[in-house]
């Protein structure tokens, strides 16, 4: 096989050794060495989509097809398929895996094999999902992903853990209910659910067929955003984050509502750009999310409920890029899905920073500790720099992508609001850090030290890569302008 | 009846399940009992996967689909008994009241 | 065969709504199981024999253990029940809700003039589902194997008593 076909696999086979592995050696050696067998996983991950992603544009290929231990060229088989989109993507959950084990290190003292069995399964389901290429697979692998996750929050087994996975569960249990009701409806028009077939398929059909396929794809829109956490379905996702342990809460956060939703999103205005008013609709959620998130995150006062609505805010962001159905729109979201991934990952690291040494959460109880804790302080004012768009770090060029694509597709309204609430992303992220950073210290944390070990290397990690990937953007955008991309 | 109205009938039926299901979710304040809501609305949507494949003349790839879903309704089920177990030991009881600690 | 059909649609839906509407988590445990055999009596009259036969071994009877194992972890009397949850109050709108929404679906269908596709009688036999299976959906069934791994990663996770 050649080395792309060996990469390839790599996807799959990797996260499933190491399941094997952790659980066949004993239990004393496996305290001892999971995690970096977990570090080494994303770090392979990392480095082979990076590869695989310039082998790709050395053959000038769309796409890599592949199988795993069958033979692809029966009637009707499938396979799977890598793009240049989901190598990216790939690399991003790689990245926030990585993240997430290096806070596990200080974070999580037992359970360690459990926590690195259900991480591995949440890699497999999300690398799953971009790399299949079919409907129903693509609903199996959420299923996975969606499982992982509930287990994860609920590990602990803390009184607000389980709440939240519990509430997270019921969402998630009625978004697959509509995700399969809207699967099947379009079955029963089409002979199969692969993405080659459908597309062809759906677009013949006559007026009195058409309410059963409307109604399948307001199911499905319906059921994916339940998974993105947009407006209105966006009620489990503070409870999930506050009471999860904050190493699962980056990989939620970071990497799971993009992968589950955005990416189905994604997958759904490929398929069905025949049917109107589906990127209409995504814009209005688009919008009403950034909004909400912003407005109700000004009045809470837990630091990772404050992260959480954040996050809700800028899925909207990436809605209002892929609404726009144009090449620019896309190359913008998925940019500002790595964007945010990092950032992200950079507030959660310091929630995790705060948490070991003061031993709360609530930020009208700290105060001051830009003098004690240095590091993380800056690593602060980085990331929400980032995330407010403010140049010239990374966030203001994929905001800048996005609103140049709202504006040339004749939708100022959006790209007008969209601009607005940049100032209140400001606003409530200042709030914060004015509140934990600056002013005074009070007197219990006189003696509070920076905290040490892999936390600390991993937020100078992500200033490092927040603002590297600020500077570096115009040679990413000249590099697919060469491409033929833009 | 012709055929046509055969299939709306099972339509219609499925959609009743799917709604009783919903409801049993959100009125009901017993823990077990939102997981069997949510079983009862997969069973309908199992067989609106096998009227699907029944119509379109495939069958085998209907009962495929349907076999793993209902691999994943399984699993689904014994991680909601699970996490249902372990809030009655921390909490005594299985109502869904006592879980307020979330708020805002 | 269409009758047998409707006769079965009508007993699940019965037995739907007393899983929903009953006080006793047994009992509604066991009008689950029985909505499960309707459901599977349709499904092989429709022609999908080997899902029937799954569908009835594994629903009917893993999940109704399963349930039932876990009711038996949190045993209350009935009248106990009845006196905190106050489930058949609480539901009692539901048959109403149900013909209500049933009369707005069928006036809805004939109006809207939704058809559906025509059934092709053309069922192949019982022989293809396995080939279907095994060599054209094979991403299904990793997915599978990986779900089954990670239940049981879930089961070790929470079941476990000491610390």
């Amino acid at each position: 096989m050649s080395a792309m076909a060996y990469i390839a696999v790599s996807f799959l086979v990797v996260p499933l050794i190491i399941i094997i592995i952790n659980n066949l050696i004993s239990r004393k050696a496996a305290g001892k060495v999971s995690l970096y067998m977990a570090c080494a996983c994303a770090v392979i991950q990392m480095a082979s989509s990076v590869t695989d992603f310039f082998l790709l544009s050395a053959k000038h290929l769309h796409e890599y097809k592949f199988t795993l231990l069958w033979n692809m060229e029966e009637a009707g088989a499938e396979h799977f398929g890598v793009t240049s989109l989901s190598l990216v993507i790939l690399f991003c959950i790689g990245f926030v895996s990585l993240i997430s084990v290096l806070i596990a290190f200080k974070t999580i003292e037992h359970k360690k094999i459990s926590y690195v069995n259900l991480l591995m399964t949440l890699i497999l389901g999300m690398n799953g999902m971009v790399i299949v290429t079919d409907l129903f697979s693509l609903y199996v692998f959420l299923e996975i992903v969606g499982i992982s996750s509930f287990v994860l929050i609920a590990m602990f087994q803390s009184e607000t853990g389980l709440e939240g996975a519990f509430k997270y569960l019921v969402m998630s249990a009625l978004a697959s209910i509509f995700i399969l009701t809207g699967l099947s409806f379009i079955f029963m028009y089409t002979g199969s659910l692969q993405y080659s077939q459908i597309g062809d398929i759906l677009s013949v059909k006559d007026g009195s067929q058409q309410t059963l396929i409307y109604a399948a794809v307001i199911l499905l829109i319906s059921g994916f955003a339940v998974k993105t956490g947009s407006v209105p379905f966006h009620s489990w996702l503070p409870d999930a984050h506050q009471s999860a342990d904050t190493a699962v809460s980056v990989l939620l956060s970071g990497i799971v509502i993009k992968v589950a939703g955005i990416y189905s999103f994604i997958v759904l205005t490929n398929l069905f750009s025949g049917v109107p008013a589906i990127n209409l609709t995504l814009a209005i959620m688009g919008i009403v999310s950034i909004v909400t998130g912003a407005l109700l995150a000004l009045r809470q006062t837990h630091f990772k409920r404050i992260v959480a609505y954040s996050s809700v805010s800028q899925m909207g962001y990436i809605l209002l890029g892929i609404s726009t159905g144009s090449t620019l729109g896309l190359v913008g979201a998925v940019a500002h899905i790595f964007n945010h991934a990092t950032f992200k990952s950079t507030l959660f690291a310091n929630a995790a920073a705060l948490h070991e040494q003061t031993g709360t959460l609530d930020i009208n109880e700290m105060g001051g500790l830009q003098k004690k804790m240095p590091v993380t302080g800056f690593s602060n004012i980085a990331a929400f720099l980032s995330t407010a768009g403010i140049p010239p770090f990374a966030g203001f060029w994929s905001k800048l992508l996005i609103i140049m694509a709202l504006w040339k597709n004749s939708m100022q309204v959006y790209a007008g609001i969209a601009l607005f609430s940049s100032i209140l992303t400001a606003a409530y992220f200042l709030r914060m850090q004015k509140k934990v950073f600056f002013g005074k210290v009070p007197a219990k944390y006189a003696e509070l030290k920076e905290i040490g070990g892999s936390i600390k290397f991993a937020e100078i990690m992500l200033t490092i890569v927040i603002i590297g990937a600020g500077v570096c953007f115009p040679l990413a955008l000249m590099y697919l302008k060469g491409r033929g991309i833009l | 009846m012709n055929a046509s109205g055969f299939g709306n009938i099972i339509l219609i039926t499925g959609l009743l399940l799917i709604i009783s299901g919903c409801y049993c979710l959100i009125r009901t304040y017993h823990l077990l009992k939102i997981t069997i809501g949510i079983e009862l609305a997969m069973k309908a949507v199992t067989m609106f996967i096998t009227l699907a494949g029944y119509i379109n003349g495939n069958i085998d790839l209907a009962q495929a689909f349907a076999i793993t879903s209902i691999v994943i309704e399984v699993v689904v089920t014994v991680v909601a008994a699970g996490i249902a177990i372990n809030l009655y030991r921390k909490y005594g009881s299985m109502d869904v009241r006592n879980l307020r600690k979330l708020k805002g | 065969m269409e009758t047998v059909i409707y006769i079965c649609l009508g007993l699940m839906l019965i037995f739907g709504v007393m899983a929903v509407m009953l006080h006793s988590m047994t009992k509604s445990a066991i009008a689950l199981a029985a909505a499960s055999a309707a459901l599977g009596i349709i499904m092989y009259e429709m022609g999908a024999v080997w899902t029937a036969l799954i569908e009835i071994s594994v629903c009917s009877g893993l999940v109704t253990v399963i349930f039932i194992s876990a009711i038996s972890l949190s045993n209350m009397d009935k009248k106990e029940l009845e006196k905190v949850y106050e489930d058949k109050k609480r539901m009692s709108l539901l048959p109403v809700i149900l013909i209500v929404s049933g009369v707005v679906l069928v006036i809805a269908a004939i109006s809207a003039g939704v058809s559906l596709p025509e059934a092709n009688q053309t069922v192949n036999t019982s022989g293809d589902l396995r080939e279907i299976l095994w060599n054209n959906r094979q991403a299904d069934i990793w997915g599978q194997i990986i779900i089954m791994i990670t239940g049981s990663a879930a089961v070790v996770v929470l079941f476990r008593e000491r610390d």
